[in-house]
């Protein structure tokens, strides 16, 4: 790992135009990327950026680090692939709640019980943004879209509780309504060890509901740190969680203040035990013959 | 969490830091607006929102020749986690395709917003000397607001079409 050197957000932003609407909640998000990994300071070569498909998986591409806009729902396990390739990477993941929590939703469960070490940032719309407009697994029951003509017959994912009831050990949320909580929120995330979650508010300004955008967002916001909540509190953190999509809390719901070993020190640990009797590499064939 | 101002114990050197991260902000958002404007075939809205960030540019370097005339290379220790928004437009105001009246509504609505934030702070400030700069930054949104307005009678009026107007209609994929 590289000492730590004074970076600026501008340092994380890359040469290519985002082509988001103009409105988009995503272009708050990537600005409090930029920031958090200025406070963090690592440079843009020690860190891997992967997103699955959808608007907000574009993210990477906007963001000065080794990118991978992968393929819809498989960020988590690509990051994953490549934390444990590569541990000295500080590995982001990103993208949309139906690339994170419809085709994707498989996937975090297993990351969370592993704890493998990355920061998965979901950028919720309530939406499918980038097919235009369908209903997606976070949207409320009722929602008239082009998949849902009378009304969403569904009741919504919870994603805060999802990843609460899975066990996280950094569960967090932000919007842009507050950009410095949600740069700060972030960071906070990254520096936690294991996985961390952050789920962001980002209004689409093309398909979303009015209560969805800025102003909306702002009528139902209410800091989880201004009401007294305590973050090592994991069953009170649940109950705040349930109120997902009635209000918006925003900061950090828990975090784990006895962190779990992450899966890449259990893994060093047990190459560290094994390789005592393990063979020279030039005898490696010699466990395929038999004597 | 990111630090907030602490109105009562402000000094005239973080007051001007901040006044110079302000425009600054300011100026950001609004060149991220113009090349958003750019990008999506906005022309007039995109030369409005660059001569704004041109004069939020101007401002922030009169600020900023102020601080350092009068407190030198002291380190400065506000920090951009302190303010969020005051005097830059909310991200949600742009729109593909939007008139140059909305962009110019979207600007006045922020100097409103810089002028509000002027106003709710005032009461807290002990200091005298951050008090007159705050009266004076408070004021000058008032005369920001004046020179929109002034754009914003000479266009001609709207063609009544809206952004939503250009929006692809939802189709499923
Ligand atoms: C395997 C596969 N299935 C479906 C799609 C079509 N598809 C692309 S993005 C997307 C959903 C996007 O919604 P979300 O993840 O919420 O991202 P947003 O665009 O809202 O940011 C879908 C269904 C695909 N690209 N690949
Ligand atoms: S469709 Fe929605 S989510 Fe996609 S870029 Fe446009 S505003 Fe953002
Ligand atoms: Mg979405």
């Amino acid at each position: 790992m590289s000492a730590t050197c004074e970076f600026q957000a501008k340092d994380y932003k890359s040469d290519l135009k985002p082509i988001w609407c103009p409105g988009c909640g995503d272009f708050s998000v990537v600005q409090g990327i930029y920031r958090a990994l200025a406070a963090i300071g690592r440079p843009p070569h020690e860190i891997a950026f992967v997103s699955g498909i959808g608007c907000s998986s574009r993210i990477p591409g906007y963001t000065t680090a080794y990118g991978f806009n992968s393929v819809h729902g498989r960020s988590l396990p690509i990051a994953q692939g490549i934390k444990l390739a590569n541990p000295d990477l500080l590995v982001l993941a990103a993208g949309g709640d139906g690339d994170g929590f419809s085709i994707g939703g498989g996937h975090i469960a297993h990351l969370i019980r592993r704890n493998i070490d990355i920061t998965y940032i979901v950028m919720d719309n309530q939406i499918y943004g980038l097919t235009k407009g369908q209903l997606s697994p976070t949207s409320q029951k009722g929602r008239v879209t082009c998949t849902s003509r009378y009304g969403s017959m569904e009741n919504p994912v919870n994603p805060l509780l999802y990843v609460l009831a899975y066990g996280a050990g950094f569960v967090a949320q932000a919007s842009p309504t507050d950009l410095a909580g949600m740069a700060a929120t972030i960071e906070e995330a990254i520096r936690y060890p294991g996985f961390a979650f952050v789920n962001i508010q980002s209004p689409c300004v093309t398909y979303g509901e009015e209560a969805q955008q800025i102003k909306g967002l702002k009528a139902i916001s209410e800091s989880l740190k201004e009401l007294g909540h305590n973050p090592e509190d994991r069953l009170a953190a649940m109950d705040l969680a349930q109120h997902y999509g009635e209000k918006l809390h925003l900061g950090v719901f828990y975090k784990n203040p006895e962190p779990q070993p992450t899966y890449d020190a259990l893994v060093r640990e047990r190459q560290a035990l094994l390789s005592k009797d393990a063979l020279p590499k030039e005898r490696i064939l010699d466990l395929f013959i038999k004597k | 969490m990111a630090p907030r101002i602490d109105f009562a114990s402000l000094s005239l050197m973080d007051a001007l830091d901040l006044a110079v991260l302000i425009e600054e902000e300011a100026q950001e958002r609004y060149e991220e607006f113009a090349a958003q404007m750019e990008q999506h075939r906005t022309p007039e809205a995109a030369a409005f929102f660059r001569l704004m960030a041109i004069n939020e540019a101007k401002h922030g370097r009169e600020l900023a020749a102020r601080r350092s005339q009068l407190f030198g290379g002291v380190p400065a220790t506000a920090t951009r986690a302190m303010i969020f928004d005051v005097e830059a437009p909310d991200y949600d105001e742009a729109r593909a395709f939007m008139s140059p009246r909305r962009a110019m509504k979207a600007a006045l609505a922020s100097e409103a917003k810089a002028h509000a934030f002027f106003v709710a702070a005032l009461p807290a400030i002990q200091n005298p000397e951050v008090r007159a700069l705050f009266e004076e930054l408070r004021d000058e949104e008032v005369y920001h607001q004046e020179l929109v307005k002034t754009e914003l009678a000479k266009l001609p009026p709207d063609s009544g079409l809206s952004d939503e107007d250009f929006v692809d209609e939802p189709t499923a994929q």
